[in-house]
């Protein structure tokens, strides 16, 4: 067996880059396109009658209890059936997001659904359509609890998204197995890319903290002013 | 002679969840200045009667209106109808709710919860709805409160604020949903003197409570109600209680 060889990893770095760049391009546009489709879907379970919600169940349930590599492979292989050809890394997109749109749409339902229904309520007792209640009233109150389930959910569709070198899109794992093709120093390739993907997943998730720090500020400025809350109720003090 | 509609006209309205007929062909008119108390047990169907009134549930039978305006269902050519979210909502503002559990919006300030309903629903400027929010506050003593979280005020003031939105609507008439129960006992005497006052001014109220000795401080009208009917109308001022003798039996002696 050959020496653990670090000078590899300076070589390949260019090709590590290529990769994290290619899958940060992917994470990124898979979690909009997600999190948006997350949220549309959420919204419509609220309609009125059982069907809205029960279909939404339906797609969750679906989709959640296949591997991500199986629901690649049927959106992949399956979507040529029907006469769509597009990029591959468009299928990547596409198929991460609709993946994780399921998660999201769930979190993001149960966010509501934890809100008192008061809320809703009252802000259609003075004449707020459903639209304007959730645009002044739910979103602004659920933005900060969903933060933390999101940026889970965010995690793990970094990761996953490892599962796309296995349709040929050049990302970091990918770009790995091609270095570990050429030079079969495996466990040099694969520490450097865990080293990125975990840098990736840090990031993220410092990003998160400092979102949930600032969601929080007004409230915990409110607060601190209060001497009476202040006396009774012990706060964190979320710094600026 | 021009007829003044009534502020609000509920006639033969039924409501009923599963077997359980919460609300039986009650009718009820309200004219300008009235302060109606609505009493009844829990399960009486009063609550109930409000949702309906005020939109949030759908009735089974009969029609709501307020100042002759229908709301809710409408009858055309003999057949029912359930008007459209948006006819509705035009008319949402006009009765202005106090809810039981108040419902104040926690991530706005005590003010941005008056300004902001002016502003999204009756499309006023933000210095106009601003004017109207600072004038109501300090009216009901809370100028001092304006710019604080709901948590940091006490239940009083919370209620006060809750009073201020709907306020600010410019209802025709005010609605409150048992406004004692989530006070401290010792504040009740405020609130009589607070719904007084708002009597004072002119307004229309209906008052939703169980407490029959609150209901005949504040209220110039008893409506009861048990099993879904209303099995008392009449006077409080000036008429003698005790003569009422409808209500013997029931538990509001």
């Amino acid at each position: 067996m050959s020496k653990f060889d670090p000078w590899l990893i300076v070589e390949y770095a260019p090709h590590l880059a290529l990769g994290a760049w290619r899958t940060i391009y992917i994470v990124v546009a898979a979690f909009l396109l997600g999190y948006a489709f997350g949220i549309v879907l959420a919204l419509l379970s609220f309609l009125p009658g059982r069907l809205p919600r029960t279909l939404l169940t339906i797609y969750s349930v679906c989709l959640r209890s296949i591997p991500f590599i199986i629901a690649l492979f049927i959106i992949y292989y399956g979507l040529p059936f029907f006469g769509v050809r597009l990029p591959t890394i468009y299928v990547a997109i596409v198929s991460l997001a609709v993946y994780k749109s399921a998660y999201y749409a769930e979190a993001i339902r149960g966010a509501i659904v934890a809100l008192p229904r008061g809320q809703f309520e009252s802000a259609r007792a003075v004449g707020m359509s459903p639209a304007q209640a959730f645009r002044h009233v739910i979103a602004p109150q659920i933005l900060r609890g969903l933060i933390p389930p999101s940026t889970n959910l965010t995690l793990m569709l970094i990761k996953e998204s490892s599962v796309l070198s296995s349709i040929a899109v050049a990302e970091l794992t990918y770009q790995g197995l091609i270095m570990q093709g050429n030079t079969y120093a495996a466990l040099e390739v694969f520490t450097a890319v865990s080293a990125v993907y975990w840098a990736l997943c840090s990031m993220t998730a410092w990003l998160a903290h400092r979102l949930e720090a600032r969601s929080n500020a007004p409230q915990a400025a409110a607060i601190q002013r209060n001497r009476i809350a202040a006396r009774y109720l012990s706060f964190e003090r979320v710094g600026k | 002679m021009t007829v003044v509609p009534d502020v609000l006209c509920v006639e033969q309205l039924s409501k009923s969840f599963g077997a359980l007929r919460a609300v039986d062909d009650v009718s009820l008119r309200i004219t300008r200045g009235q302060v109606v108390g609505l009493i009844g047990a829990s399960g009486s169907g009063k609550t109930t009667l409000l949702r309906c009134m005020t939109g949030l549930e759908r009735h089974d039978a009969g029609y709501v209106s307020i100042e002759g305006k229908p709301f809710g269902r409408v009858s055309v050519g003999g057949v029912d109808r359930q008007q459209t979210r948006k006819e509705m909502d035009a008319l949402r503002p006009k009765l202005g709710l106090v809810f039981q559990q108040l419902n104040l919006w926690p991530h706005l300030t005590a003010i941005e919860n008056i300004i902001r309903p002016q502003v999204v629903v009756l499309k006023r400027s933000r210095e106009e709805a601003t004017a109207k929010a600072v004038q109501l506050l300090t009216t009901l003593g809370l100028s001092a409160k304006s710019s604080e979280y709901p948590y940091a005020l006490s239940g009083g003031q919370r209620q006060r604020v809750a009073i201020a939105r709907a306020l600010a609507m410019d209802p025709a008439l005010m609605l409150f949903d048992e406004p004692t129960s989530a006070l401290d006992p010792e504040l009740v005497g405020e609130v009589v003197a607070l719904l007084r006052d708002l009597a004072a001014m002119g307004m229309t109220m209906v008052i939703v409570t169980h407490e029959m000795g609150f209901a005949t401080k504040v209220s110039d009208r008893i409506v009861a109600m048990n099993a879904g009917k209303i099995i008392f109308d009449g006077k409080t001022r000036g008429a003698d209680l005790a003569s009422n003798r409808p209500l013997a039996g029931s538990h509001y002696t």
